[in-house]
């Protein structure tokens, strides 16, 4: 190597990037705290996640009849709820009187009320009525009881139809058949639905919580000693913010590969997504969050404190990824602040890759965003790096040069002592 | 000890009161973020229902039938036909965008061969990776299907003289009428928020019970925190809760009047039954959090727990996938968590409206999360007289 490449200014900014990065890994790996985080959180947190949403879809739930009309066709309209997935029967009620008790005791969750002229008006040729009484606590259960009666009565009405319409029509069953073909989640689970949107995200949130982390003790350690880090590595702000970045894309390759791979694989969720697409992806979303990350941690004073100040922003993230409430149907507001989040797109583009197996070049609008998001993240953090942080270490120089106790005396008269 | 109880009360009361000012970051986390995030999710789901779902067609046929088709399903709330495609590829690869969200598929002669008789048949493909989009899909385009093949038949027994009531009576033999009962319109905003915003808030509660605590082992100053409270455990921890306590339940009962009262949640209770299961929420999740540090008197390990027990009780209280579909252990874990029982409360007397009667394991359970940590606070104490702390 020539002597003019050692002394250019890139090349040294370079070598100040490897040594910021290699002592960053050097601290992951010696904080206990930082390793849970990276390391232990995405490895159970998705696991625990997929458990207990794993059962995928409302089966069995217990429904209360009240049959006041005791004949064959409704005690057959019975047995058929009774054997659709969605619905079980508990027993029969005498009255609804009965029935109400039941719901109230948590018996059953549903009340099937078949009225006294059910059996002679459909034996008329009239229309026979039925009623359904949903508990509404929870919309998984009243989608399950909803969905098994109209299967039932419709089977049963297109039996009937086809009696009346035969003659006429000279043709039995529908006209027009029609079929539902479900796509990127074909078992219409739950689980399949939201975990995707959830992966993603515990590696954004593990991620940003583990660089906050590494902050507040760093900032524990400027106040023991006088305002200065022993541990930090003289560099420029650019190259601390781009060295700490390497470290954690080279911690993360692992964590990616599994929560986003290997997770899905584990527990059948859909997978028609590419590896290397889903990879070629999170490059820039892990690049982005690392950024995002280390602007964030400037609010950080102590270890523990990202606990309070970044563990509930998960939720928030998560709902502005659209899992629950669609993102169309979100405020021009809320869509914008969802769309500064580099999990947003990840989520948005991953769950089109792994469910509806699009490929890298059909979701190039997501992957353009979070490249678009790396600058943006990075002048952020170049700016909270450069304006906050460091202007914040030379005032603590300054002040504990004329009075050294006057950091540590800060911190206890926050815990109420003087 | 009790000549100088009051003394020991007003120190600890005064010393619990100081730390919670000193620190902005405490105003900010009981108060201003919890607002925040409720506020967060009401607005973010105002409208209270999916609806026009973004929604593609693929039409083959072109004849006057399908045209009839397409308009009518453009006249449903549930879907909004943004797009329309000239094949089925063109179709999938704007699902696979996330251009729409699904796509309804009329096939190729369908006029001429539903009028042949050879039973033709009309798809509609939706993505369920978007769940509650795909449910609302589905209503929409069953419907319309159904309204296919009931156009037809209704024209042909008209012809052979069937009067309209009979009509109706071959095309729908059974009539089911579903009760929603207390949320008729499927409103998602009273359904979610009525037990998400309470849980966020119990997630606030718990990581500031346990930063705070854990902050007096951090520091080394739990022995002074202790004799300023006459070596009393007990009086230790009210003085520094209460003041927290307080603050959290003002903005519980703000958080309950903005559900029942802007938003019009419905409250088919005496509103106390509600307000008093608030208060308890609250001293609940303090004491589990206490509870947690009486086993793990540690700072790192004890609030880990908190966090880790308080972002999963979104999921295993059973708000979205219910508790009796859900493994039994998973299930059984929901009722570790305060929040849990508020849920059952809330169920039952705000939404149902049901008699007190039924509530009341409910209300014990939230009194005994308050019970417990007191029967094993000499372990926190234990741990206080010589604080440890690991990085």
């Amino acid at each position: 190597m020539t002597e003019k490449v050692k002394h250019s200014r890139l090349f040294l900014w370079f070598v100040q990037v490897l040594r910021v990065c290699g002592r960053e890994l050097l601290l992951v790996f010696r904080d206990e705290g930082v390793v849970i985080f990276f390391l232990l959180l995405n490895a159970v947190y998705p696991v625990l996640y997929a458990l207990i949403y794993n059962p995928e879809v409302v089966r069995n739930e217990r429904v209360v009849v009240v049959d006041d009309n005791r004949t064959a066709l409704s005690r057959d309209m019975v047995r058929r709820l009774d054997a659709t997935q969605e619905i079980a029967i508990a027993g029969y009620a005498a009255n609804m009187q009965e029935a109400q008790e039941a719901m109230h005791r948590k018996e059953c969750y549903g009340i099937l009320y078949v009225p006294r002229d059910f059996g002679q008006s459909a034996g008329r040729g009239e229309q026979a009525h039925v009623s359904l009484y949903c508990d509404m606590s929870v919309m998984m259960r009243y989608k399950a009881m909803f969905t098994a009666l109209s299967n039932v009565t419709q089977a049963m009405g297109n039996e009937k139809m086809a009696a009346v319409v035969e003659p006429v029509m000279n043709m039995s069953g529908s006209i027009v058949e029609n079929r539902q073909v479900p796509v990127g989640n074909p078992a219409m689970g739950i689980a399949s639905a939201v975990l995707l949107f959830i992966l993603p995200l515990v590696l954004q949130q593990s991620m940003i919580l583990g660089i906050a982390m590494l902050h507040g003790g760093s900032i524990e350690r400027r106040r023991r000693n006088g305002g200065r880090d022993p541990m930090a590595v003289e560099a420029s702000p650019g190259a601390t913010i781009v060295g700490k970045m390497m470290c954690h894309q080279i911690i993360y390759v692992l964590p990616v590969i599994y929560v986003l791979h290997y997770v899905p694989l584990m527990f059948g969720f859909p997978q028609y997504g590419n590896l290397l697409h889903i990879i070629c992806l999170a490059v820039p979303f892990v690049i982005a969050v690392s950024f995002m990350g280390q602007t964030l941690s400037a609010v950080v004073n102590e270890r523990e404190s990202v606990f309070l100040l970044f563990v509930f922003s998960s939720v928030v993230f998560v709902f502005l990824t659209g899992v629950s409430w669609p993102r169309y149907l979100m405020s021009r507001f809320w869509w914008l602040v969802g769309d500064c989040v580099p999990g947003t797109w990840m989520v948005n583009g991953y769950v089109l890759m792994q469910s509806n197996g699009a490929t890298l070049y059909q979701v190039q609008h997501q992957y353009w965003m979070l490249w678009l998001q790396v600058p943006v993240m990075f002048i952020l953090a170049y700016l909270v790096e450069r304006y906050v942080n460091r202007r914040r270490y030379r005032s603590w120089i300054a002040a504990s040069e004329d009075n050294p106790k006057v950091l540590t005396r800060i911190d206890l008269a926050k815990n109420g002592v003087g | 000890m009790t000549s100088n109880l009051p003394k020991y009360i007003g120190n600890s009361f005064k010393r619990g009161c100081i730390q919670l000012v000193r620190r902005p970051m405490y105003f900010l986390l009981i108060v201003i973020m919890p607002l925040l995030c409720c506020w967060f999710l009401m607005d973010l789901i105002k409208d209270g229902s999916v609806q026009r779902v973004p929604v593609g067609l693929v039409d083959l046929d072109n004849s006057s039938l399908s045209r009839r088709v397409s308009r009518n399903l453009n006249g449903f709330q549930q879907v909004n036909i943004n797009r329309r495609y000239s094949n089925f590829a063109e179709a999938r690869d704007a699902v696979q965008r996330g251009e729409v969200y699904g796509f309804f598929f009329i096939p190729d002669n369908l006029e001429e061969q539903a009028l042949a008789g050879r039973q033709p048949v009309v798809s509609y493909y939706v993505n369920y990776a978007f769940y509650a989009p795909g449910s609302m899909q589905y209503k929409g385009f069953k419907t319309i299907s159904l309204l296919v093949n009931g156009g037809i038949v209704q024209t042909a027994l008209r012809t052979v003289g069937l009067s309209n009531n009979g009509i109706e009576s071959a095309l729908v033999p059974y009539q089911t009428h579903v009760h929603m009962i207390s949320n008729p319109f499927t409103n998602y905003n009273f359904y979610l928020n009525s037990t998400f915003v309470p849980c966020f808030l119990s997630l606030f509660i718990l990581l500031m019970t346990a930063f705070s605590l854990g902050m007096e082992l951090k520091s080394g100053l739990s022995r002074q925190w202790l004799r300023t409270s006459g070596d009393s455990m007990f009086l230790a921890l009210v003085g520094k809760l209460v003041p927290q306590t307080v603050l959290f339940t003002a903005v519980g009962w703000f958080i309950q009047w903005m559900m029942y009262r802007c938003f019009d949640f419905p409250l088919n209770c005496n509103p106390w039954n509600m307000l008093i299961a608030m208060f308890l929420l609250v001293v609940a999740n303090q004491s589990f959090a206490v509870l947690i540090y009486c086993f793990v008197p540690n700072f790192r390990y004890g609030t880990m727990l908190c966090t880790l027990l308080g972002m999963v009780s979104f999921s295993f209280s059973g708000f979205s996938l219910p508790q009796e579909s859900m493994y039994s252990w998973v299930a059984a874990l929901g009722y570790v968590m305060p929040i849990k029982y508020y849920f059952l409360i809330m169920v039952d007397q705000s939404l149902n409206g049901i008699d007190l009667y039924y509530s009341r394991f409910y209300y014990a359970a939230l009194i005994g999360f308050t019970i417990l940590p007191m029967l094993l606070s000499w372990h926190l104490k234990k741990e206080c007289l010589n604080p440890v702390y690991v990085p």
